[in-house]
């Protein structure tokens, strides 16, 4: 269960077929036909699958846009160095603070250096501590939310801490701890990690709560699977499709997060550029020189947005059941 | 036809226009209740015998969800002429409602007595205190003991057949000349569903209320009503007096659904029979007789050409079967 | 009802436990010696040692919390080693703005969300649904410490309508007070407004399924009187419990956009505790803004009970 088709439909029902999959060669099965007729007709449901979900994909729009968006975010990251030819740190005291003009697209800042460029590095900055945040929190959340699900006596630990870390407003939290470890990029990650993975874990947990009460778990325990065999080949994967579209929210929030941090100083230290920084930067000269707010804010909200859009159609394509809860008449 | 008609129902189709398409659960019905008579209509669930009660008072959402055809004729008027505002000054005032399930009809947070005074303030000029003072007088009527108290308190702390009671009293409340009743008793136990049916019975002597009575039990009908209406999938597919009906039922379905009753003094060993199959989902409806795959008589004529509703010469019965008069037949030999 | 608030006031207690062990080991979180971090680079073994005592770094890790937390309890929050005050003085010095900007904020939010979550429900899929959906969206894609930064280019620096920065109490008046505060609180409210709206539209929805709206119907109840006496009442609690977690997020939001605005609240102490390694403050602060946090999120639940006789009367 690792491709995006089978992730569609990871429902219990699923899971369940899968289990007796698993197990059909412990069991003689009624059915007679020859295995290699079995497996053309599971390749062609499965095409069948993939044709559906491009349909499906397609006709949603902000899954459409947000993909697209996301996709120019990607390349705007990945070749940020190439883009400008400039140098973020480059400093041109010459052309301090000059507005967006021919040779400047978006101007310069205090020290001269070209904002463009500055803001492309920024949007890999955030684009790259929103995804390692997202993936790691969800990593971690996943790992307590199974085990705090399967196992009664760890439920009332792993949760409690969860409970506790909940009640913080993330961005305090994450501020305190930073102030701790120091401003840098890879302490914020960290922080935003701990930050996020107590929304994860919950969710996982109760996917886990309902998946484990299913006959098929019990069955499973009766024939011998070990626990751990339980938990990730059955319980992970019923989890798996809430969990890529929260990981999805993380991301758009880590992102907004880091960026208020590095706007408070309590992030990533100042030359780098980032988008939080950038913002701060656009605070000091707010008066005369607005362009050093507005394009840094309005990169963040593009990738912020970016992000949001494609979680939402995400949602809508892997968990159609709480499309139809939220839009139910 | 012994009563002088109030409501008359004339091929009423109600659509309902979902992201799939359209359907109608109800489906060019004709009905009629007497003044001061009881009618019952009976069938399987997805029938469309409560789709067809609560078109009556046009409670479906018809900006967003329903559309009516046809004619719902209750005095002069035709209710599915009314503009939403007359519409609002029928419901709860000549015409009334009672829902299945008592607990989830009554509003959680406000007090039984609060929600009987809504009523009466919403279509009688009456001062806050003589609603009160009414709304206990209601309950009282409806045989709920204590009835001050009850009326300060909530939905909630109520019994089944105690929160039936204060449907009835809110829907009593403006003196209807209609009840209509869906599935009234069915959420309750056998004893308390025995008393309200005697309630309703007894208020529609007393006041003579008519009453619509939904159900799909056949000894509910038996018990109280005088004519009966039974309903297929969206259609009318008999109806009769009570008597007639359950001496002489004439169409397979009305047969099928008496067979199902458990018979007090029939033979225990025997196998209860049921309508065989179920009933098909709205947007797969069969062509020709709707029943016709699932009843025992059915020929190609069943299965092509969809039969109408015709009176049997003789009785105010009137049934949707092309083989209705064989079965008279048939059913007189036995 | 009596059971129902003890058993509500016993779960708070895990809760607050696990919180408080979490910003005392902040202190942990600090590379090194946190004595001799706080004190910077010039200073002597002697004081270091001496801050060490002070602070109970010495004493075994249980006790220490003990002893913290125990302080804690009866108010005492340490001292700030910049500030020559008590955390609790600095606090309650930099509280009155917080609030101020908070509730001011929660106030337009609620203002803003009840009229478009009702409207959008009653009329669901029509315009004004389609706006909120909109609206919603622009909430939490839009942070508010970047919408404020727009407001003051447009409000303050194009326009001039309004103070850049600064703050002015209570006490110097109602209007100069609110003006000064009003942009900050509309970024944070604004934002606050859309997850709001789209929580009454959801819970109204929620309700307007029941079968008591349809018993209502039946009884000759129009529009207003369904929306109004049947629907928003039964909505509340939805309502009443993101209104009042909404409290955490506006104080975390406050604290940036108070620095954005020169506003001398708890986020303002905070971001100058953090570039001053006043660990004591932060704590301060942090354990404050958490426990309020909790607490305010007590008191909602406790708030269900008044809202819903099946809770009140349980």
């Amino acid at each position: 269960m690792t491709s995006l088709t089978s992730l569609d439909s990871a429902t219990s029902l699923d899971a369940a077929e899968d289990a007796a999959e698993n197990s059909a060669d412990s069991i003689t099965t009624a059915d007679e036909r020859s295995p290699a007729e079995l497996a053309a007709g599971r390749l062609r449901l499965r095409r069948e699958n993939r044709r559906l979900f491009v349909r499906r994909f397609l006709a949603n729009k902000s899954a459409v846009i947000g993909s697209a968006l996301l996709l120019l975010v990607a390349v705007v990251s990945l070749l940020a160095p190439w883009l400008t030819g400039r140098d973020p740190y480059a400093l041109e005291v010459a052309d301090r603070l000059k507005p967006p003009g021919a040779e400047y697209p978006l101007g310069t800042d205090n020290f001269g250096r070209d904002l463009l460029t500055r803001v492309l590095y920024g949007t890999r900055m955030s684009a790259e501590i929103g995804f390692v945040v997202a993936l790691s929190s969800s990593l971690l959340g996943l790992v307590v939310g199974l085990y705090a699900g399967y196992v009664k006596w760890l439920d009332q630990i792993l949760m409690r801490v969860m409970d506790g870390l909940f009640a913080f407003p993330a961005i305090l939290l994450a501020i305190a701890m930073m102030a701790a470890l120091g401003p840098s990029v890879g302490n914020l990650m960290i922080c935003l990690t701990i930050v996020f993975v107590p929304s994860i874990a919950r969710l996982v947990r109760s996917s886990t709560l309902v998946a484990k009460e299913q006959t098929y778990v019990e069955a499973m325990h009766a024939l011998g699977a070990s626990h751990n065999r339980i938990v990730w080949k059955h319980l992970m994967p019923a989890a798996l499709s809430p969990l890529i579209v929260q990981g999805s929210f993380v991301f758009a929030e880590a992102i907004i997060v880091e960026a208020a941090l590095s706007f408070l100083g309590a992030g990533i230290p100042a030359p780098t550029p980032s988008l939080g920084n950038l913002l701060s930067d656009g605070k000091l000269f707010i008066y005369n020189s607005s362009w050093m707010t507005i394009f840094p804010g309005l990169a963040l909200v593009v990738v912020v947005l970016a992000m949001n859009l494609f979680g939402d159609g995400l949602r809508d394509l892997l968990d159609p059941h709480a499309r139809r809860a939220g839009k139910k008449r | 036809m012994t009563a002088e008609p109030l409501l008359q129902i004339r091929e009423l189709k109600t659509y309902f226009h979902t992201e799939r398409g359209r359907v109608s659960p109800v489906d060019g019905v004709s009905l009629e209740v007497g003044k001061g008579e009881i009618v019952g209509i009976v069938g399987e669930s997805g029938c469309g015998k409560s789709a067809t009660a609560q078109s009556v008072l046009r409670l479906f959402d018809e900006k967003r969800l329903a559309s009516y055809e046809g004619e719902i004729r209750y005095g002069e008027r035709d209710l599915l002429r009314l503009t939403p505002k007359q519409m609002r000054s029928v419901r709860g005032n000549e015409i009334s409602m009672i829902f299945q399930d008592p607990l989830s009809s009554l509003n959680p947070v406000h007090t039984i007595g609060d929600q009987i005074v809504e009523t009466l303030r919403l279509h009688q000029s009456i001062g806050r205190r003589e609603a009160a003072k009414k709304a206990v007088e209601l309950l009282r009527l409806t045989g709920i003991p204590a009835p001050e108290r009850r009326a300060r308190e909530y939905p909630h702390q109520l019994s089944g057949g105690m929160r039936q009671r204060v449907m009835i009293a809110i829907a009593l409340a403006c003196q209807p000349q209609l009840l209509i009743a869906d599935e009234p008793t069915t959420a309750l136990d056998v004893t308390i569903q025995a008393q309200i049916l005697e309630l309703i019975q007894d208020l529609n002597r007393r006041l003579g209320m008519s009453v619509m009575l939904i159900t799909h039990d056949l000894g509910v009908v038996a018990e109280t009503c005088s004519r009966v209406v039974v309903m297929y999938l969206g259609q009318v597919v008999e109806s009769g007096s009570v008597r007639d009906l359950f001496r002489k039922p004439l169409h397979p379905y009305t047969i099928g659904l008496m067979r199902s009753v458990p018979r007090l003094d029939g033979d225990r060993q025997r196998e209860l029979p049921a309508v065989p199959g179920s009933v098909p989902p709205l947007h797969q409806i069969p062509s020709g007789c709707r029943f016709a795959p699932r009843c025992p008589y059915a020929d190609d004529k069943c299965r092509s050409s969809q039969p109408e509703l015709a009176a049997l010469p003789g009785t105010d019965t009137q049934v949707r079967c092309w083989h209705a008069g064989r079965i008279a037949g048939w059913e007189a030999a036995q | 009802m009596a059971f129902y608030i003890a058993r509500r006031l016993l779960a708070t207690i895990p809760v607050l436990f696990v919180l408080s062990v979490i910003v005392f080991l902040i202190i942990y979180l600090i590379p090194g010696d946190p004595a001799a971090v706080m004190l910077g680079d010039g200073a002597s073994p002697e004081t270091i040692e001496a801050l060490r005592e002070q602070m109970g770094l010495n004493l075994p890790l249980l006790q220490q919390y003990g002893r913290w937390i125990g302080h804690a309890l009866q108010g005492n929050l340490g001292d700030s080693l910049f500030m020559r005050q008590s955390v609790r003085a600095a606090l309650a010095e930099h509280l009155g703005p917080t609030l101020s900007l908070a509730v001011l904020a929660e106030l337009i939010a609620v203002v803003i969300a009840l009229p478009l979550g009702i409207r959008a429900a009653s009329r669901r899929g029509e315009a004004a649904d389609k706006a909120l959906t909109g609206f919603s969206l622009f909430g939490i894609t839009v942070p508010g410490f970047v919408l404020s930064m727009f407001t003051v280019l447009l409000f303050s620096v194009q326009l001039k309508w309004l103070p850049v920065s600064g703050y002015k109490p209570l006490s110097a008046g109602l209007w100069t007070h609110l003006q000064y505060l009003i942009l900050p609180a509309l970024s944070l409210g604004i934002v606050q407004a859309a997850l709001l709206a789209r929580v009454v539209r959801s819970s109204m929805l929620d309700v307007l399924n029941e079968s008591f709206v349809k018993t209502a119907l039946a009884k000759g109840v129009g529009e207003r009187g369904i929306v109004y006496r049947h629907v928003l009442h039964n909505s509340w609690l939805p309502i009443l419990t993101v209104v009042g977690g909404s409290f955490g997020t506006l104080i975390a939001g406050a604290a940036v956009i108070e620095s954005i605005f020169n506003i001398p609240g708890m986020g303002q102490l905070l971001v100058n505790s953090v570039q001053r390694r006043d660990y004591s403050v932060i704590q301060g602060v942090v354990l404050f803004v958490a426990f309020a946090y909790v607490l305010v999120n007590l008191v909602v639940d406790l708030l269900y009970a008044i809202v819903d006789p099946r809770v009140r009367l349980q």
